[in-house]
């Protein structure tokens, strides 16, 4: 989990409480605290002599990058070596010269210019002095001029301004302290009008005493007093260059604060990065980080406060345009400079070290306790102004407010809030990923999951013979078809039907229903884990209509759905086939030419249904009409190879067709008045089969028996029995979970589009949840069991997910 | 550090059609603050083409200029150093020495800078400094053979003016530097 941005635990005598650990040390020097936290210097608990080396060090070093890159171009070059007058002379083009070097400088430092002109005129005592001005130029063009990849923004001297003035607030607070203990830092030996060293009285002398040193004379000041004292000692760690809190270096320090924070010290959040992208390190989604990290405060900003962030993304006001400012200035601009001291303060105490280890991260920039305070404290400000924004009724309003944030506001309480955020933050950083993670992969994983158990005893019966020939023909098809998910599938359903139960079938028949038994069982796959979502889904509708949350679950179960509902509808097609040429056994001829008949007839009648399932299919649910309408299409597409493959088909079983004109009766009957889907009306009429004709035991033995004529295994055959018991069970409860929400859906047909009656609703949960229970059962009956059983369990399935489907269907179109 | 373009005697269109290509690259807008031309330009084209260089420009009337009303001479102060301009043809003899050290006087300029000769020269002179910084174009001249295209570049910086001289030289650009200190001028007793 992410570590909450609490004091790391220090060493020493601090303790690691963020409020006495941190501050307790230098509390009134902020230029100090701030260079700590922003990792030039050392810890807080290291010494005064570390601190003051690593001052030194850097000041020479910007002391030198000075030297360098502000150049003089009449400075005497080094040496015998005469300048090459045709590449040094001032209209050269030679991008090496000192001349082209000192123009692109002057064109940098207009821009500076510029904006140091217009900084903060409210407070320009100190700004606007000629000394702070050149100050500023001198840092701004070293900086832009060591990162020539970035150059000048406009914004860069709002973010270097108050690291200046926290420094010159330090000496201030030095020059206080200094006043008051004024004997214990002037060393006297250095005043002008020293006087003779004889006069000096015995006190003072002991009080020097030769042996001791500096640090133990000033032993009786408190340790604030000390460390100033320590710190500007000109005796110390590195003479002069090392008084840590010193004016003629105050340049210096302020340039390595500056870098520190533009390089973010290898931090997450970097401030150049606000400015410009490098393009090589581009974040994963490829956006800028400003404007990334503007989306990843609306990201949190729905996490907080959900009806905020909608009406905003209503109004459509992109984040950017007032995040913008805020970031690259780190709200420089919206509060005034003592409350933006206060606000810096919080920021760097959060540590820029990132929290995730792996790259599994939504916004980079929430990765770190920094970046999070960032966007905390953004989100923060929006809730402070939420009564305001949620009044306004357009975005330039809204904008306004944003821009011209109010003045008179109360900072702690800006501030406390923004820590709440920022772990917040933290936390859905780190499980945001996760999250989204799993909705992804939701659906391929649950998918995955699903068609484990049944694929493992298909793979395992690899060689029978039906599924040698299934994949001959499937090759073939494949060929044929070019695409088999577009437009093949419910074609090879159509022939698998015709040619399923005879092995004496031709070649062109064998192959096909090798072909369409291996699409059945990756059909079946599908079908038997589509139940469950299918069952989720019709709750979902039913009990949480137009809640955009579930409408997410919804359209995960619905993508999930579709993108297996090709193999869904040729299963299930099959399936019915299936059951259907096994109650008749009779003469192959006959079957299959009356089933081609009806094969043709059913593409007719499906072909004008498709037309009608379109047209209903554009009504105002759209998650499941889509649904509905992309298996029509599906099947659209299909019928039309279909009809080439009736042509050419022999061998088709008169049952098949008998029983699927009896069906595609019964359908039209009973549940037709309005179109619906070929695979549902076929659901539809299965209960009413089984119910009417309570020939379930039947068509049960009959394929049991067209099974065992297949010459699978006539060793199950006991097995088979029992089987057979369990799957009567199953399949009267099925039916009269289906009976139920038949009827509820009937009692219901006056009734407004989407939602059921309340009895009826809970009753036809009930119902949905026992056919899921019974889905279940099945996948791991299939799982377990020999194939042939397999295929029967999955039709089971497919057939009670097509039922809840209808049920949608009803449900949702108005009656 | 300013950057002074002195250059003139051009004669475009009568004996040359333009500027030497290479010229034209390097003379870009912005590096440069004032321009002082001798004069000769000789039409109004060239005249807004140097006023799109820089802004600044000073001109003096040669005796082929179109335009009549540009003056004889012309001072302006630019740093430390004051400057005079003028066309030469006035001065006679042409480019005489002395004669142009008069001209100098009479101006009172430190710097004068003067054309005519389509020659380059700069002499140090009494406290100051002559130049003719010859014809941009290299156009003929009748009292000059093999006439060279070249003009001058000054960079007054302080008390201290760097000339450098541009000419172009069986076609490549060669550059010339030359240093040139003023003496701080003693007071006059009030």
């Amino acid at each position: 989990m992410p570590a909450a941005p609490t004091g790391v635990p220090l060493p020493g005598s601090f303790s690691p409480d963020r409020i006495s650990g941190r501050w307790s040390r230098f509390s009134n020097l902020r230029g100090v605290r701030w260079r700590i936290n922003l990792r030039i210097f050392p810890s807080s608990s290291a010494s005064i002599d570390e601190i003051r080396r690593v001052a030194a060090n850097a000041r020479r070093s910007y002391a030198s990058l000075r030297r360098q890159l502000l150049i003089d171009p009449h400075a005497p070059k080094d040496g015998n070596r005469s300048p090459d007058l045709a590449m040094d002379n001032p209209l050269s083009q030679n991008p090496e010269s000192t001349w082209g070097r000192f123009f692109r400088n002057a064109e940098l430092e207009k821009a500076v210019d510029q904006d140091l002109s217009r900084l903060y005129p409210q407070d320009d005592h100190y700004f606007h002095t000629y000394a702070c001005q050149a100050m500023l130029r001198r840092i701004l063009l070293v900086w832009c001029i060591r990162h020539p990849e970035c150059g000048y923004k406009q914004g860069m001297h709002e973010l270097l301004a108050p690291l200046i003035y926290v420094l010159h607030v330090d000496l201030n607070y030095l020059s206080q302290v200094r006043g008051l203990h004024e004997k214990y830092f002037n060393d006297e030996f250095d005043r002008s009008d020293c006087e003779v060293v004889s006069n000096r009285t015995l006190k003072k002398v002991r009080s020097w005493d030769c042996g001791s040193k500096f640090t133990n004379f000033v032993d009786d000041l408190d340790p604030d007093t000390r460390d100033v004292l320590l710190l500007s000692d000109p005796y110390g760690a590195e003479g002069e260059l090392g008084i840590v809190l010193s004016e003629k270096f105050m340049e210096h320090d302020a340039y390595c604060m500056f870098d520190g924070l533009m390089n973010g010290a290898d931090g997450v959040v970097a401030m150049n990065q606000f400015f410009y992208t490098i393009p090589s390190m581009g974040s994963s989604t490829g956006v800028p980080p400003v404007i990334e990290a503007s989306s990843a405060i609306y990201h949190l900003l729905s996490i907080v406060d959900a009806s905020l962030h909608s009406h905003l993304v209503e109004l459509g006001v992109e984040p950017q345009y007032f995040a913008l400012r805020w970031l690259r200035v780190l709200f420089g601009r919206e509060f005034s400079l003592i409350d933006l001291l206060v606000i810096w303060d919080e920021m760097f105490l959060s540590l820029n070290d990132s929290c995730t280890a792996n790259d599994e991260y939504e916004y980079r920039i929430m990765c770190s306790p920094r970046g999070a305070f960032i966007l905390a404290m953004a989100v923060s400000m929006l809730l402070h102004v939420r009564s305001s924004l949620l009044a306004t009724e357009n975005a330039t309003s809204c904008l306004k407010r944003l821009l011209n944030y109010p003045k008179k506001v109360s900072v702690e309480k800006i501030i406390e809030k923004a820590r709440s955020c920022q772990i917040l933050a933290l936390e859905a950083n780190m499980l945001g990923s996760s999250q989204t993670g799993l909705m992804m992969n939701s659906s391929s994983a649950v998918s995955r999951t699903g068609s484990q158990s049944p694929k493992s005893p298909i793979r395992l019966m690899s060689d029978s013979y039906w599924e040698e020939k299934w994949r001959v023909l499937h090759k073939e098809k494949v060929i044929q078809d070019g695409d088999l998910n577009n437009g093949g599938k419910i074609s090879g359903l159509f022939e698998t039907l015709r040619t399923e139960p005879y092995p004496s079938a031709s070649k062109n028949i064998n192959k096909k229903k090798e072909a369409h038994s291996i699409a059945k069982h990756s059909l079946f796959d599908d079908l038997s884990q589509n139940v469950e979502s299918v069952s989720d889904e019709v709750q979902s509708i039913s009990t949480c209509q137009g809640s955009p949350s579930l409408d997410e679950n919804v359209r995960n179960c619905l993508s999930e759905f579709r993108g297996e509902e090709c193999p869904r509808a040729e299963n299930f097609s099959v399936l019915t086939i299936n059951t259907g040429p096994n109650n008749e056994g009779n003469d192959p001829e006959i079957e299959s030419e009356k089933s081609s008949l009806t094969s043709n007839s059913f593409i007719r009648e499906n072909e004008d249904d498709n037309g009608n399932i379109d047209e209903e299919c554009n009504k105002s649910y759209d998650p499941v009409s889509k649904k509905l309408e992309s298996c029509a299409n599906v099947e659209s597409g299909q019928h039309l190879d279909a009809e080439m493959k009736v042509v050419t088909e022999t061998k088709v079983r008169k049952s098949a067709s008998s029983r699927f004109q009896w069906l595609w009766r019964i359908g039209n009957g009973s549940f037709h008045e309005r179109k619906m889907e070929k695979g549902i009306i076929a659901g539809t009429q299965q209960p009413s089969i089984i119910g009417n004709e309570d020939v379930g035991h039947e068509k049960y033995v009959n394929s049991s028996s067209d099974y065992s004529w297949h010459g699978d295994s006539a060793k199950v055959e006991d097995g088979d029995k029992r089987m057979w018991g369990t799957l009567k069970k199953l399949g009267q409860s099925v039916l009269e979970n289906v009976q139920v929400i038949e009827s509820v859906l009937q009692q219901e047909p006056g009734k407004d589009g989407d939602i059921l009656g309340g009895d009826g609703q809970s009753a036809a949960m009930v119902a949905l949840k026992d056919l899921r229970k019974i889905s279940i059962i099945l996948s791991e009956i299939s799982g377990r069991s020999h194939m042939s059983w397999s295929s029967f369990y999955k039709f089971m399935c497919c057939f009670s997910s097509f039922l809840s489907l209808r049920i949608i269907k009803e449900s949702q179109s108005p009656a | 550090m300013v950057l002074v373009l002195a250059l003139g005697d051009l004669h475009i269109p009568h004996r040359a059609p333009d500027l030497p290509a290479k010229f034209m690259s390097m003379l870009v807008p912005g590096k440069i603050h004032h321009i002082l031309c001798t004069g000769n330009l000789c039409i109004k084209e060239i005249y807004d083409y140097l006023k799109g260089l820089c802004p600044d420009l000073h001109v003096t009337r040669g005796e082929y200029d179109e335009d009549v009303h540009y003056p004889e001479t012309k001072t302006l102060t630019i740093g430390q150093f004051k400057l005079g301009l003028c066309h030469g043809h006035q001065v006679i003899p042409w480019g005489d020495l002395d004669s142009l050290a008069m001209l100098q006087r009479q101006l009172d300029v430190d710097i004068l800078v003067t054309g005519h000769t389509h020659q380059f020269k700069a002499y140090k002179h009494e406290g100051g400094v002559v130049i003719n910084p010859g014809s941009a174009t290299g156009a003929f001249s009748s009292i000059t053979y093999d006439v060279n295209p070249s003009f001058v570049l000054m960079d007054i910086d302080g008390l201290r003016v760097v000339v450098y001289v541009y000419e172009l030289v069986d076609g490549e650009v060669k550059v010339d530097k030359i240093d040139f200190k003023k003496t701080a001028a003693p007071q006059p007793a009030p």
